[in-house]
């Protein structure tokens, strides 16, 4: 199986008020359709910016970044747009639901972009269907406001996978819930990799990492790759110490 | 096309979405606008009413643009004369034999002496032979019951060249055969005094041989602010002699001719007075208000100019401030926007289509308004003041108004697209 996603010697450097700062120092990394990664690592060691380059919010300073075989380090926005649109779904640890919207029309954003057009009939066919699979089509019509964080973040996902997306970003889903909606929200990230989508987790949760197929390590810009110790001994053993930091950032 | 057609409906759901979703910052920025609109068309067709009454007026008193006048009709002999012959039956010239007269009480001075008007006193009148000696004409009288005006006989309907505005009663009517009681029609001073003083019906003119009793028929206004009154000539020439009209020693004669702006009449009129006068000059003149007050109305027309410019900015200022109010909620709905696929273009268009929809929206009220009104206005007022006719309704400054509007939204909506366009997404989503 080719891989989906090749990334060589990215570097993110931030033009700061002093000195320039690397944020991203040569990382490279490989993710197979169906694969689930999960990325750990300090806080302020990179893994958000690593996760916009992936996204393509931002771009890197350097190396390449192959996706599905093509070189798009260099993409110019309007085709970005429209890769972001096909290929990427977001989930982040801020919902970002719009408020104004009720949950389905938040999922059907996602619809509505501009990239193509769908009918009505089939837009809600789909939103409805990406509802179901995280469990909340009975709340379709609730706004933000009325909806529990873990159901938010159930539509954030289902919004992120409407569009039947190649790769699934998550930059730390779980961060602000507690344990029990955690996984439930990770049970329903995992479920998407079940159809060949890819999913990229950033966490500071090790149970969660533990649930990925690999884990990386970032540390001070540097991505490094964990191999299980306790290859096989299943999901509930930790495979390795994490790093640990303090409650939901 | 199917690509432009997604981009374009994407934009007005989203559009629509965003004008649902902020009710009020809609709403206020529609008032603002339809205030804004509305005020600048209210503000030019005032500009338009004003520039008409200040021109009606000057109608009233020197006669309708394009118009002509024929001043100081010698008073050779047979002068008089040539001017009611030539102009008889005419509706294309006009003559207008004024002088002063009396109604009421005989031997006493009256309440008005020298035709002024009734709040106002002018002081004894003098008359002054051709030798300077000057007495005064009401000497030794006691006050009594009695209005002096100013009498204006006509040839012809005269308010085809100014157009006295009835008030009651009836105007004069040429087409009947003349009566013995002259009929009156008086402006609105002499009417007023006729109401304040009771007096004898008995009218007095400086060389008639005998008193006449008027008929009351109608009031106008003329812009005259002496006591007026109107009478058919051929009803005065039963008491006094043509002649007479324009003798200079019975005091304060005048006799003009208007004339329309082109017609045979005025040449032959002119031969004819020359040939009376013993080749005296004279010639028309034509009457040009509105030239005259072009220096006038010039500055009025900068004066509502800049007063509209102000509300239209006030307007826009309301309109720019609601859609900056936001700019930080919808910079993140922007990010949001792009995050998941939205093209940049298609930012604009969400921003031109809320603000089209409800611009052009409000702006279409605003204009039906203030059509509808002006309509109103003119309607019910019209037929009393005839300056709201022909007042035009002032579209360039409806539209400079909707388009001033259209760019403060826009520009209130881009703002924040904008700046949504600019920075990275991930610094939105990291905030
Ligand atoms: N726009 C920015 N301006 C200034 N510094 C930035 C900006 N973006 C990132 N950084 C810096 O880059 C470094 C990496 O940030 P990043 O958000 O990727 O870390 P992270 O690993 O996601 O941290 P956390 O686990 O707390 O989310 C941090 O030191 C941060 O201060
Ligand atoms: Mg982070």
């Amino acid at each position: 199986m080719t891989s989906l996603i090749e990334l060589a010697g990215i570097t993110k450097v931030l033009k700061g008020q002093k000195e320039p700062r690397t944020i991203l120092d040569g990382v490279g990394l490989t993710v197979r359709a169906g694969e689930s990664v999960a990325i750990v690592g300090r806080s302020g060691s990179g893994k958000s910016t690593l996760l916009s380059v992936l996204g393509l919010f931002d771009r890197a300073d350097s190396g390449t970044y192959t996706l599905d075989g093509r070189d798009i380090s260099k993409l110019p926005e309007r085709h970005a747009a429209k890769l972001r649109s096909s290929h990427f779904g977001f989930v982040f640890q801020r919902f970002f639901l719009l408020k104004h919207l009720t949950a389905a029309q938040n999922v059907a954003m996602a619809l509505v972009n501009g990239q193509g057009w769908l009918p009505r009939r089939e837009r809600r066919t789909r939103v409805m269907q990406a509802l179901d699979q995280v469990g909340i089509a009975h709340l379709a019509k609730n706004r933000p406001a009325k909806m529990s964080g873990g159901e938010q973040q159930r539509v954030a996902i289902a919004r992120a996978l409407v569009r039947d997306p190649r790769i699934l970003l998550a930059d730390e889903p779980t961060g602000a819930l507690d344990t029990e909606t955690g996984t439930v929200v990770i049970d329903a990230l995992q479920e998407a990799t079940t159809r060949g989508c890819a999913l990229i987790l950033v966490t500071h949760d090790r149970d969660h990492a533990a649930r990925m197929g690999r884990i990386v390590d970032l540390q001070a810009g540097v991505l490094t790759e964990r191999v299980p110790v306790l290859a096989g001994a299943g999901v509930d053993a930790p495979t390795t110490e994490l790093p640990r930091i303090g409650g939901p950032a | 096309m199917m690509r432009l057609s997604g981009r374009l409906r994407s934009a007005m759901i989203i559009g629509g979405q965003g004008i649902r979703a902020r009710k009020l910052r809609t709403l206020l920025s529609m008032v603002s606008l339809f205030l804004g609109v509305l005020a600048v068309v209210v503000v030019q067709a005032g500009a338009g009413i004003a520039e008409r009454l200040q021109l009606s007026d000057m109608e009233l008193q020197n006669g309708i643009d394009g118009t002509k006048v024929l001043y100081g009709v010698p008073s050779a002999a047979g002068a008089s004369q040539a001017v009611a012959d030539t102009l008889k039956g005419r509706q294309d010239a006009v003559a207008m034999f004024s002088m002063n007269a009396v109604i009421g009480e005989p031997g006493v001075r009256p309440v008005n002496e020298g035709g002024a008007p009734f709040d106002q006193d002018w002081g004894g009148v003098q008359v002054c032979d051709a030798s300077g000696r000057c007495v005064d004409e009401n000497a030794g009288k006691p006050k009594g019951q009695a209005i002096e005006l100013r009498i204006t006989a006509l040839t012809g309907d005269i308010r085809p060249f100014r157009p006295y505005r009835p008030k009651s009663g009836q105007w004069l009517d040429f087409t009947t055969t003349p009566q013995l009681a002259p009929r009156l029609v008086l402006n609105e001073e002499a009417a007023k005094g006729f109401e304040r003083y009771h007096v004898p019906a008995e009218m007095r003119i400086t060389g008639a041989p005998h008193n006449m009793t008027p008929q009351l028929i109608g009031v106008v206004k003329d812009g005259d602010s002496q006591p007026h009154a109107y009478l058919r000539l051929d009803e005065l020439t039963n008491w006094l002699p043509l002649d007479r009209m324009t003798d200079p020693s019975s005091g304060y004669t005048d006799v003009q001719v208007a004339l329309a702006g082109s017609t045979p009449v005025e040449s032959v009129l002119i031969a004819k007075l020359k040939a009376l006068s013993g080749g005296a000059d004279m010639s028309a003149e034509p009457i040009n208000s509105r030239k005259e007050m072009e220096d006038q109305l010039d500055l009025m027309r900068v004066i509502f100019l800049a007063m509209a410019s102000l509300v239209l900015i006030i307007g826009c200022a309301g309109v720019l401030n609601v859609g900056l109010a936001t700019v930080g909620e919808r910079v993140e709905e922007f990010a949001l926007r792009r995050a998941v696929g939205t093209p940049r273009a298609v930012l604009a268009g969400i921003v031109l289509a809320e603000n089209l929809v409800t611009g052009l929206f409000t702006a279409a009220a605003a204009i039906g308004v203030s059509v509808a009104a002006l309509k109103a206005v003119t309607v019910v007022l019209g037929p009393s003041e005839p300056f709201l006719q022909g007042v035009e309704f002032p579209w360039s400054a409806g539209v400079s108004g909707v388009i001033a509007g259209l760019v403060a939204g826009i520009l209130g909506g881009f703002i924040p697209a904008i700046r949504a366009a600019g920075i990275p997404i991930a610094t939105v989503m990291r905030a």
